[in-house]
């Protein structure tokens, strides 16, 4: 199958790959019909006519995107379209002239004669315009009736298909075997095959019910959740790391993965599904799944270190923006970033306000609160926890205080020639994070890449500390603890080369902002409780010269430096220089058993130190408060463009879909979000909008059979590709709300189908089979069930559910299967960023294995994993000797082989371990899950044979072979 | 031994085999398999083969190769990829007057991974520059060699790119995006030419013994287009491709004959579904497999090639032994009909690579060392042969440097994309011309003025690199393009992008 359609790309470049039944749509009038204006005509337009005159683009007057603009007189006074009038249509002169002067379309192939002959009918039928298909309100379509269905149609679905056939003069298609129907609806919900019991036990059941009872018993297992939230992340492009040239981690990640797979199998209605992954955490009450959910938002390629920033935000929004719209609506909407879409009537000002819903978001900078939140079973969960961490603070301040008495004794009492110079011990615990970048204010450091980030010995605030540390252009983030000596004011002063900031228990107290040299100290009096208070100085230097000097001073001393002496520089130490003076003077001052009394309470405040609060997190979505700023449509699409007041946008719905204006309450002061995001779920799954129900129906449509009723799952525009069934997907969208938008009875309804049980292979039927191939070669009207190949994963996790290693371990942080060292050789710092898991780990299903973006497991991506980077709708299906290559030689393939031929042995039972013709065929029946003829035996057992005798193959090493050679079968691999 | 000895002279043996293997002689794009796919039957019932591209073509090979937009003049491309970012103010763009200025701090905007600054010290280059040549082009000491070719040779002195910051310019240079997720240059040749060679994979990357570059694979990728159309690891010296030789416990004879065994069943299988064009090409990749293992050693294995040439390409010699090898294979892989090459110069970081932030001497020299040779070699051998004409070879980093320093002290320069050196050669490019200007200080292009990918300012955008490229391959760079997200995507953008005309033959 296809991604999208891309094959129908302009101009002559065509690809094609082997793909079932074709690679190439043809044009689907091959059988007389009365020409539909949405299947034959507007595709076409969109197609080769509307780049120069659609939406955005009018040349010569002509707009052939709406009816008023197609029959209007062009700027040459002719008209293209006269309703009802050929000859005195433009259009048809033009599309049939000769002269390359004048003939359309002036570049690609002509149209062809059929082409031609369905606009000529059609403006000769009197030219009638319908609204694009998709933007129509969806209405539940009359259920054509038994004798139009040509037949008994029980089930809805059938009777459209039906219909579709005897329109076509083909008939209701034979119905595949059993053993062929239970792998094919197994692999199709779980992704698995099914087990032999589970195949003996319907063969066996005579019974009415016996599907039925097949697909309820496949919709209630875990395994589906497995299966069909692979297809999800698919969409959503989930992967566990960013790309780029770190391609560092997502935090947990991995949760959100489980979130899909956990609500698929609890059934969980669509539109609960979308909303919270959009607006999960803004949900009245939301729950952990809500905010995990929201993850969504981090899946996509983050770059740590743009050269623009500006630019790189934008095109990261572009990004939700592309996402959203084509998974969510089945629409291009990212076509309308830098100008009106060329197709769809999707004007850029849309774009724009749709950005807007997401223009607050945070980016993922440093991680941290930004991106991650903790998790709560509950209530009373979330209170033990914030309980254990008051009381852990409480205990630290109290072993603070203990601490910072003596320390104050020893001060007060120490006396010195180089007392002045005692500086770094009101500081604890400081640590440094430094970034490169110029800046003309300070930056918001925390969605920033730090370069670099350590422990600051000195424990003072010191701009030379970071090893990467340069002349120009830089700036620092240090956080740490201030230790107060006792409850007093005190007095902060802060002068900096150039801008700086101090904030203490995350009040701001005295900020120095912008470009200017040393000498105008900023200072500030706040009162303060004993103890240990986190603090925080922000820093940047951009060019010449550079300084930072803070300071303190409160009850009972004077000022006293927080930051470090330039003259100091150099002789800063491990340690701080109140610490040495102690370990230097302490007893003397402080008495022997003071000094040890001391040394106990900073043992006891060290052990505090160490001690955490352990709590699981997810990575999340968070705003940058309350009231966005505005958003403004860029010139071109250039972030950089002038904001002008004009182009100013709010958050508005596809003007296409008129829908009503977002109505968003004006936010809480201290609200954390805007609410935005939640007017944007709420519409995508409101009754107004025909689109999501649409798309949903058709994917899960697209994911039993192979195909969508729309091929071009996540594009509905009209450069996708026309519905072959459309009352049957609108009868489908509706059946999804009718069903309160759960995906398992729809499933259910599907799966029950005559239309899906359809035989894929042909016996005593190949006279009809040939006429069907003849009459509808794609299969558009579903005269026979497609068969597919395996998924990448479904190819992985059968080599192991047949090699007996599988694993069911579901959930839990991504696996790493082995990665041979030929392919971490293309790193940079080869194995960098992968682990190691137990072979046990690695057996688990594929859905699991950790998805690093610039390192692919190898097979599979050689079987056309969905790519990580963009949102894929509908997977590749190549075939490439690259292939064969890995499935014959490959480690992965041999290390199986070998723990299947070992299982084979094992089963093959009988008193003769070395029995040939019973591990044959136990190797045959396990692959295959069906019984394995005697022909098929005699070949396998001639085959052992022949690699034990004639080639030199040991005889256990020739089971091995053989069971190899049963991996490789076009029947393990393909489903009927 | 058991019973199963029983079966030693059973049907299967000795019967199919020799037919099989004839079979597996015979060409696997046509109709090879058309024996197997029933064809009688449709035929005789009426279906036309062609109606749905079902059953007349068995293997419909996506890398078949294609004929371009119009005559093409070259066929291949070797990209020599100076990972890191070569100096331009070193190599080839002679700028007299910086010498006199090394030291001084002058005014001069320069952006990197340092930020943007607004004055610098000035780094003197530190090579001499000769004059060489029919052209005249100067060229410093680092390449005496290559020097000796510079009247096939068209100097690009404006590039410019959108990143100074190696993850996103690496990704730019092969992809046209500094986005991930964009299919790479070798990536869109093979979309658009396909491969007269199906023994051999179309888009091949040789990595400098080093390591990857940063971003691993994704230099390499085929983004949203299919896995196909990926660029595959090729290593120079033992097995060349990732899985390529069976493994020591199945012996050659072993796999033919299982091969064989597979073939019958798939065969088997095939009845009842003989319209399925994907099984007969999954029966013929197995074939395509065996081909490939037979012939793809053969095209790394040197022991064909004389002494002079080994001599040329300097295999002899530790510093040159390694990257001389893969230019040789380069030429090897070419003349087999593989469509993109890439070689790595410089690896995995810091100086192991071209990116020299601390001292220019000591990693320019190292990287130039090991180099001018082995490229220079792989230009006489080219030219020799003839394959120069029909070759394009590309030169360059994903950006250059800076005339300035990066620190305080020493010789290092920090990133440069206002403006650097790339060269082409062969493939209809005109050699001995010097196109496009920076500035005296080699910090920024000057010229051409607006108008060749880069919006309003200066210079040649790496777009106008790949434009020439496409160009040269014989395709409108323009059109050639890529149906994905709702738009028709392509190598060069959205804008329309012309080759650099004034380097074209």
């Amino acid at each position: 199958m296809f991604r999208e359609n891309f094959c129908l790309c302009r101009g002559l470049w065509t690809l094609t790959l082997a793909v079932v039944g074709s690679g190439i749509l043809l044009s689907p009038a091959a059988f007389a019909e009365p020409v539909d204006f949405s299947r034959d005509i507007q595709p076409l337009f969109a197609k080769r006519c509307f780049s120069c005159h659609g939406p955005d683009t009018q040349e010569a007057g002509l707009r052939l995107d709406q009816i008023a603009g197609a029959t209007a007189a062009l700027d040459s006074g002719s008209r293209a379209i006269v309703p009802g009038k050929t000859a005195e249509s433009e259009i048809l002169a033009r599309i049939t002239s000769s002269d390359p002067n004048t003939q359309m379309p002036p570049e690609g192939p002509r149209l062809t004669a059929a082409q031609v002959d369905a606009i000529t009918r059609w403006v000769d039928e009197g030219a009638e315009w319908k609204e694009h298909w998709a933007f129509r309100p969806l209405t539940r379509p009359v259920v054509p009736a038994a004798a139009d269905a040509g037949g008994d149609a029980a089930n809805p679905i059938d009777a459209f298909i039906l219909a579709g056939l005897a329109q076509r003069g083909l008939s209701a298609p034979p119905q595949a075997d059993k053993t062929a129907l239970i792998r094919r609806a197994t692999y199709g919900i779980t992704g698995l095959p099914p087990t032999e019991q589970e195949v003996r036990d319907f063969l066996a059941d005579d019974s009415a019910a016996a599907w039925e009872k097949v697909v309820d018993r496949l919709l209630a297992s875990p395994r589906y959740g497995e299966q069909w939230g692979r297809h999800w992340l698919d969409l959503v492009r989930y992967a566990d790391t960013n790309s780029f040239e770190r391609d560092g981690n997502k935090p947990h990640a991995w949760r959100y993965r489980d979130y899909v797979i956990r609500s698929l199998n609890d059934d969980k209605p669509y539109d609960q599904f979308v909303i919270e992954q959009l607006a999960g955490d803004e949900l009245p009450e939301p729950t952990n799944d809500a905010f995990i959910a929201t993850g969504y938002y981090r899946l996509g390629v983050w770059d740590d270190e743009p050269a623009d920033r500006e630019q790189f935000r934008y095109d990261w929004l572009d990004d939700i923006v592309a996402t959203t719209g084509q998974v969510f609506l089945g629409l291009t909407v990212n076509c309308a970033r830098c100008h009106d879409h060329k197709i769809d009537p999707i004007p850029q000002r849309d774009y724009y306000s749709m950005l807007s819903f997401f223009d607050n978001i945070t980016p993922m900078g440093n991680g941290g609160d930004q991106i991650e939140r903790p998790l709560f079973r509950d209530d009373a969960d979330r209170q033990a926890y914030e309980e254990k961490v008051a009381d852990l603070n409480r205990r630290r301040n109290e072993a603070q205080r203990a601490v910072n008495e003596i320390e104050k004794k020893f001060r007060d009492s120490w006396e010195s020639p180089n007392q002045a110079d005692a500086v770094g011990g009101d500081l604890d615990d400081l640590t440094f994070r430094f970034y490169r970048d110029s800046w003309k204010s300070l930056p918001v450091f925390d969605e920033l890449k730090a370069e670099d980030t350590g422990s600051v010995l000195s424990q003072l605030f010191d701009i030379a500390v970071a090893p990467s540390l340069r002349p120009d252009n830089f700036g620092y983030v240090f956080t740490g603890f201030l230790k107060v000596p006792m409850d007093g004011d005190y007095t902060f002063s802060l002068d900096s080369d150039d801008g700086s900031r101090l904030t203490i228990d995350g009040s701001v107290v005295a900020e120095y902002d912008g470009i200017h040299g040393e000498g105008k100290p900023k200072s500030a009096t706040l009162r303060l409780q004993a103890g240990r208070l986190p603090i925080r100085l922000d820093y940047f230097q951009g060019q010449h010269g550079k300084g930072l000097t803070v300071a303190w001073s409160g009850p009972g001393f004077g000022a006293r430096t927080l930051s470090a002496l330039q003259s100091r520089r150099k002789a800063a130490g491990k340690d701080s220089d109140l610490k040495k003076a102690i370990a230097a003077d302490g007893e003397r001052i402080l008495g022997t058993d003071g000094k040890k009394h001391y040394d106990e309470k900073v043992k006891v405040l060290e052990k505090l130190k160490k001690e955490e609060v352990p709590v699981d997190k997810g990575l999340v979505v968070t705003e940058r408060g309350p009231t966005p700023a505005d958003t403004f449509v860029f010139y071109r699409g250039n972030p950089h463009a002038e904001k002008k007041p004009e182009n100013k946008v709010s958050p508005a719905f596809l003007s296409i879909l008129k829908a009503k204006e977002p109505v968003i309450p004006t936010p809480a002061a201290d609200a954390k979000t805007s609410g935005r995001r939640t007017a944007l779920a709420r519409w995508l799954v409101s009754s107004d909008n025909p689109l999501p129900a649409r798309v949903m129906a058709n994917r899960i449509w697209q994911h039993h059979f192979g195909r969508g009723i729309v091929r071009s799952t996540s594009n509905f525009g009209m450069m996708g590709d026309p519905p072959t069934h459309p009352e049957l997907l609108d009868w489908l969208a509706t059946e999804l709300i009718a069903g309160n938008w759960r995906l398992k009875s729809l499933h259910k309804l599907i799966l029950l189908s005559q239309a899906y049980r359809a035989a894929a292979t042909y016996k005593e039927e190949a006279f009809a089979h040939a006429e069907a191939l003849k009459v509808d070669p794609l299969n558009d009207s579903f005269w026979r069930f497609d068969m597919r190949r395996l998924s990448a994963e479904e190819l992985r996790d059968s080599i192991h559910v047949a090699s007996g290693a599988f694993s069911p371990k579901m959930f839990g942080p991504g696996v790493y299967p082995t990665i041979p060292k030929e392919v971490m050789a293309g790193q940079s710092k080869p194995g960098a960023g992968w682990g190691d898991s137990s072979s046990e780990e690695q057996a688990r299903r594929s859905v699991y294995a950790f998805v690093k973006r610039s390192l692919i497991t190898p097979i599979l991506a050689d079987f056309d994993l969905a790519d990580t980077d963009t949102s894929c709708p509908v997977r590749f299906t190549t075939t490439q000797p690259t292939q064969a290559l890995g499935m014959l030689n490959g480690e992965f393939l041999h290390r199986q082989a070998r723990v299947f031929a070992e299982r084979v042995r094992r089963e093959a039972g009988g008193p003769d371990a070395a029995d040939v013709p019973a591990q044959v065929r136990r190797a045959l029946e396990i692959a295959l899950v069906r019984p394995a003829t005697d022909a098929e035996v005699e070949r396998g057992v001639a085959l052992v044979d022949r690699l034990d005798d004639a080639d030199g193959v040991s005889p256990s090493r020739a089971m091995e072979l053989f069971c190899l050679m049963v991996l490789n079968l076009n029947e393990f691999a393909y489903l009927d | 031994m058991p019973s199963s000895h029983d079966h030693r002279h059973g049907q299967f043996c000795h019967r199919t085999r020799r037919e099989f293997f004839w079979e597996a002689g015979a060409s696997f794009t046509g109709l090879a398999l058309s024996g197997l796919l029933d064809q009688g039957f449709f035929a005789r019932h009426g279906y036309a083969a062609g109606q749905g591209g079902a059953t007349d073509t068995p293997f419909a090979n996506p890398l078949a190769a294609k004929p371009p937009h119009f005559a093409p003049k070259a066929k291949s491309v070797i990209f020599l990829f100076m990972y890191g970012g070569p100096s331009q103010v070193d190599t080839f763009d002679y700028k007299p007057k910086l010498y006199g200025l090394d030291g001084q701090t002058i005014e001069v905007k320069t952006k990197g991974r340092g930020g943007e600054k607004s004055q610098g010290r000035v780094v003197g280059p530190k090579w001499k520059f000769k004059q060489y040549g029919q052209c005249g082009k100067w060229v410093s000491d680092l390449f005496p060699h290559i020097a000796t070719h510079v009247d096939d040779i068209a100097f690009i002195h404006s590039m410019t790119a959108d990143s100074p910051i190696h993850g996103s310019a690496m990704l730019q240079m092969n992809s046209g995006k500094i986005q991930s997720g964009a299919p790479c240059l070798g990536s869109w040749v093979n979309y658009g030419l396909g491969s007269v060679n199906e023994n051999m994979p179309g888009f091949v990357v040789m990595l400098d013994p080093t390591g990857g570059p940063i971003s691993g694979a994704k230099n390499w990728s085929s983004g949203y287009m299919p896995a196909t159309y990926q660029g595959t690891l090729l290593r120079s010296k033992g097995s060349p491709i990732l899985d390529l030789a069976p493994p020591d416990d199945m012996p050659l004879e072993a796999q033919r004959t299982m091969l064989d065994a597979l073939r019958e069943a798939n065969t088997a299988h095939l009845l009842s579904r003989g319209d399925n064009s994907e099984l007969a090409a999954r029966i013929a990749s197995y074939e395509l497999a065996w081909k490939m293992q037979e012939h793809a050693p053969e095209a790394v294995d040197l022991a064909s090639e004389t002494e002079e040439t080994k001599t040329l390409y300097g295999l002899e010699n530790p510093r040159t032994a390694d990257f001389g090898r893969r230019c040789l294979l380069a030429r090897r892989l070419v003349e087999r009909g593989v469509r993109f090459v890439q070689l790595y110069s410089g690896g995995a970081h810091n100086d192991d690579n071209w990116d020299a932030h601390s001292d220019m001497e000591k990693n320019h020299n190292f990287h130039a060392g090991n180099t001018d040779q082995p490229v220079a070699a792989l230009l006489t051998d080219l030219k020799r042969s003839g394959l120069l004409d029909s070759t394009l070879v590309i030169w360059g980093g994903e950006f250059g440097r800076q005339p300035t320093a990066e620190y305080a002290e020493g010789t290092g320069r920090d990133h440069n994309s206002f403006g650097f050196t790339m060269w082409m050669a062969g493939g209809g490019i005109k050699g001995g011309v010097s196109v496009g200007e920076t500035d005296e200080l080699g910090s920024a292009a000057i010229s051409p003025g607006p108008g060749h990918g880069n919006g309003d300012k200066p210079g040649f955008h790496v777009k106008s690199l790949h434009a020439t490229v496409l160009h040269q391959l014989g395709f409108d760079p323009n059109r050639l393009s890529y149906f994905f997200g709702g738009l028709d995507q392509k190598l060069v953008g959205v804008e329309h992008v012309e080759p650099i005309r004034e380097v074209l033959a």
